[in-house]
């Protein structure tokens, strides 16, 4: 196997992986259906983006944007993550706090639509619908971007941050914090009854999922090295979901899985596809349109068939716990 | 002046298209509490039926019936084939949306492979262009307003004075009371959902024919207006969606005079947060956007 | 199972509502109800479907606000307080239709509503399970310890949502227990409950009322009240039509027209 090929496919592996479980983090486990996520995703890479490459005056005019500070990784990723993590308190101050569930569901999606129009038009801020490119990565300066080596570096730098991530997602969701954001998930008016705060258990929640969504855009840009509203618009969000639904929500192990089935596992089995079949060459855009439907079929066979996902939400059980009657499997706490 | 005049003109016609859309959606969501997020790509179907029929030779108003007809038919089957037995497996109302979101998605895609990435345009006769103290339209865009109010009076009308109306109001109200007082609610739903689907042709058509051209991409930004007139309005109440309708035509073409046209949408989304904010019941319901209390 | 200690004099009133209104659907559910709790009783709440009993025990709760009028809990007025805040003060509310976190074990049920459990916030759950182990395994205990005395032991660690309705019923009281409540609100604790542990129920209500614990209960079985309750009061449209015991009610003609058969 090419080991391009290989890098590449780790890279974004790692950052579908990320994303994934910070989307579980709101959506499966807290039951905030986030259909804006992509946007703080797409707010993290515009930050690295800006923060790592120079004034845009150095490229004579054909690309516009705010920042170019040209600081050394790794600042521009922190800085990806911190934007991600700001975005979500106007958002979901706006949002979370008093809406029916759904209401807030289509809000946030309209919320994404309106923000990709947004900075399309915006032509000087982030340089429009033609968005950023050229983005360097980190060490770019030191090791040569196109070479080998640079893909084993940038390899390196995606999985501690997947290892964190997954450690400070693990850390919330198997403490009494995690428990009740379950809870809230759960009845949110019997949560209130025992004393939970519903719009401070979600501000927490988006807010960290919007710090991890930031950090996974900014790792994306520095290897991609292009930003543009069109590498973000609100069904790449639905891509997302589908990982989730379909790995299992409310734990990360199915986050994981997820991620590496659908964004990961799809985009590679369509990718075999050969370019004709038996002397029939489809249109060129047919297969876009296809994995399309193949999302929404995945979603609606999921919910419908197996709605807790391949993996589902551990049982849990206590130390001292007495023996249940039947075998299934148990997740010693 | 003039310029905003001539907007006030643009925004009878925004709030034509967007009133029989936004009164076919929110009673989709009134009689079965379904907050259907197909209903800008069924717009788009149907308004692309209406184009093959009209490219075949056939004048735009009639072409319009068969609109009308893939409207109604799409509608009917997504509520019977994919809403409907979801809710009866007991699906919350987010799985719901998750499920109506999906559902656009693949139609929308279905439909490119069909009729390709590029933009449409209907032959449509523009008649003269009509000057009346500073409005400036053109005989096709007063007809669009003509069949606006005549599609709203004959919802109206239905609703207040047939059986089928009263029958409606009865299952949106209290489906369980109303099964009980021997009302055929789930033939009520289904032909609701005809009408309804029906209109949502309809305003797809009227739609394309407002704008230059329309694509598959359309399908989405209908979206955005239709449900901001809806939750401003009221969800599930027809009446108020008409207002809301008439409320975000008129701002957002008056705005688009005032700052530029591509943030007209950007100016629906402020009002639809506005209103959640502020008065989330929208402003004739009782019932409405706010969280469920004990 | 810990009662906190009230330092408030013996004869105030645990709960005092002045003149509550509540507008539902553009009725006035709530018309001006005022009541008055006495601390370490067991207070009833009667009346006919739809006089509003299950909407003001709501606005008590603060799970819907007030429309009008004031309530002091303890001595403090709440009237403007959110219903986790009551809560975390120690009024406490169980609900009507069964509303167990169905995904999460009985234990956990019990366990979400401990309160003070340093893992309970973002920050204690990033600090890892080191820091917050002590306080998980004190609450488990205490948990265990209730669910010995109500028979669920056994159950610990199904889901919630399989239990039967009698079962949820339990669970939620055994929730709301977790908080050290001082004052219970029970919405129709036993509708829907098999006979046999309607005997427990009351066994157990009985029990937690010597030891200390307010109660106010809404109920629709008349000689269940009659048993449990000190005092009761009687609402119907939305307006109280008399307090005092079950004796003294079915004299009250208003009572009896409205509502008592016999």
């Amino acid at each position: 196997m090419n080991s391009y090929y290989a890098a590449t496919l780790a890279v974004y592996a790692g950052v579908d992986i990320i994303a994934c479980i910070a989307l579980n983090l709101q959506f499966g486990v807290s039951g905030i259906v986030n259909f804006s996520f992509i946007v703080f995703q797409a707010a993290g890479a515009y930050t690295a983006a800006v923060l790592s490459m120079p004034p845009d005056s150095a490229y004579g005019g054909y690309q516009t944007y705010i920042g170019g500070l040209q600081l050394p990784f790794p600042i521009p990723w922190i800085g990806g993550a911190i934007v991600g993590g700001l975005l979500a308190i106007p958002v979901g101050l706006v949002v979370l706090r008093k809406l029916r569930p759904d209401y807030q569901a289509i809000s946030l999606l309209v919320l994404s639509v309106i923000a990709n129009s947004l900075i399309t038009n915006a032509r000087t801020f982030l340089n429009g619908a033609a968005g950023i490119a050229q983005v360097p990565g980190p060490f770019s300066n030191q090791v040569d971007p196109l070479a080998q080596s640079y893909q084993l570096l940038y390899v390196g730098l995606t999985l501690p941050c997947v290892l964190l991530v997954w450690a400070v997602a693990s850390r919330i969701v198997n403490s009494p914090f995690g428990r009740s954001l379950r809870a809230m998930r759960e009845h949110e008016v019997a949560a209130t009854a025992i004393g939970k705060n519903p719009v401070q258990l979600k501000m927490t929640v988006f807010i960290v999922g919007g710090v991890i969504a930031g950090l996974s855009g900014a790792i994306l840009v520095g290897y991609i090295a292009v930003w543009a509203p069109s590498v973000w618009l609100y069904p790449e969000t639905i891509i997302l979901f589908a990982a989730v639904i379909v790995g299992g929500r409310g734990n990360n192990v199915g986050a994981i899985l997820g991620a590496l089935l659908v964004p990961v596992g799809f985009e590679e089995a369509t990718r075999m596809i050969p370019p004709t079949i038996g002397g029939w060459v489809p249109p060129p855009n047919l297969i876009p349109a296809m994995q399309w439907v193949a999302i929404g079929l995945l979603i609606i066979g999921f919910l419908w068939f197996r709605p807790e996902g391949v993996r589902p939400e551990p049982r849990r059980v206590f130390e001292g716990a007495p023996v249940r009657e039947d075998s299934e499997r148990v997740l010693k706490s | 002046m003039e310029l905003y005049v001539a907007a006030l003109g643009f925004g009878l016609i925004s709030a034509s298209v967007i009133a029989i859309a936004a009164v076919g959606f929110t009673m989709q969501f009134g009689i079965t509490n379904m907050i259907n997020l197909a209903y800008g790509e069924v717009m788009m179907v149907s308004g692309y039926a209406a184009f093959y029929v009209n490219q075949a030779g056939v004048n735009i108003w009639v072409a319009m019936i068969a609109g009308a007809l893939a409207g109604a038919a799409l509608s009917f089957v997504l509520n019977r084939f994919l809403y409907t037995p979801f809710q009866r497996k007991g699906t919350n109302l987010i799985g719901m949306v998750i499920i109506s979101l999906a559902a656009s998605l693949m139609i929308a895609n279905l439909m490119l492979p069909l009729v390709g990435y590029d933009t449409s345009s209907y032959v449509i006769d523009q008649g003269q262009l009509l000057r009346w103290n500073g409005l400036v339209l053109t005989v096709a865009q007063i007809a669009i307003i003509v069949v606006a109010a005549i599609l709203m009076l004959a919802v109206h009308g239905m609703l207040r004075y047939t059986r089928l109306g009263k029958a409606m109001r009865a299952t949106a109200a209290n489906p369980t009371l109303a099964r009980n007082c021997g009302i055929p609610t789930q033939r009520v739903i289904s032909v609701v959902w005809l009408i309804t689907g029906a209109l949502c042709g309809v305003a797809g058509v009227v739609a394309g024919m407002d704008s230059e051209n329309f694509s598959v991409a359309s399908g989405a930004g209908y979206l955005i207006t239709i449900i901001a007139a809806a939750v401003l309005g009221g969800a599930g109440q027809p009446y108020g969606a008409m207002i809301g309708a008439l409320i975000i035509g008129l701002v957002t073409e008056l705005s688009a005079a005032a700052i530029a046209p591509e943030y007209k949408q950007v100016v629906a989304f402020a009002i639809l947060v506005l209103v959640m904010v502020l008065r989330p019941q929208g402003m004739l319901a009782k019932r409405g956007a706010l969280a469920a209390a004990g | 199972m810990r009662i906190q200690n009230v330092s408030s004099s013996p004869d105030r009133a645990m709960l005092a509502a002045s003149d509550v209104y509540r507008h539902l659907d553009g009725v006035l559910a709530v018309d001006g109800v005022s009541i008055e709790v006495p601390k370490g009783k067991i207070t009833g709440l009667i009346g006919p479907n739809g006089a509003g009993k299950s909407t003001f025990l709501a606005v008590l709760a603060g799970t819907l606000p007030a429309s009008g009028g004031s309530i002091v809990f303890d001595g403090q007025d709440v009237t403007r307080m959110p219903a986790y805040a009551r809560a975390r003060r120690g009024l406490v509310r169980t609900f009507q239709l069964p509303s167990e976190f169905a995904r999460l074990t009985v234990l956990e049920n019990l366990l979400v509503a401990g309160p003070h459990n340093r893992g309970d916030s973002l920050w204690g759950a990033l600090l890892g399970k080191s820091y917050w182990i002590a306080d998980e395994r004190r609450l488990v205990d205490q948990a265990r310890g209730l669910l010995q005395r109500f028979g669920m032991t056994a159950k610990e660690s199904d889901y919630a949502g399989t239990m039967s309705g009698g079962q949820k019923r339990l669970i939620e009281i055994m929730r709301a227990l977790m908080l050290g409540p001082r004052l219970l609100l029970l919405d129709e604790p036993m509708s829907g409950v098999h006979p046999s542990i309607v005997l427990e129920i009351q066994s157990y209500l009985q029990d937690l009322r010597r030891e200390g614990l307010t109660i106010l209960m809404v109920e629709h079985e008349l000689h269940l009240v009659e048993e449990l309750c000190d005092s009761v009061t009687v609402m119907a449209q939305g307006k109280v039509i008399g307090t005092g015991t079950m004796a003294y009610l079915r004299q009250q003609k208003e009572v009896v027209d409205a509502y008592l058969v016999g």
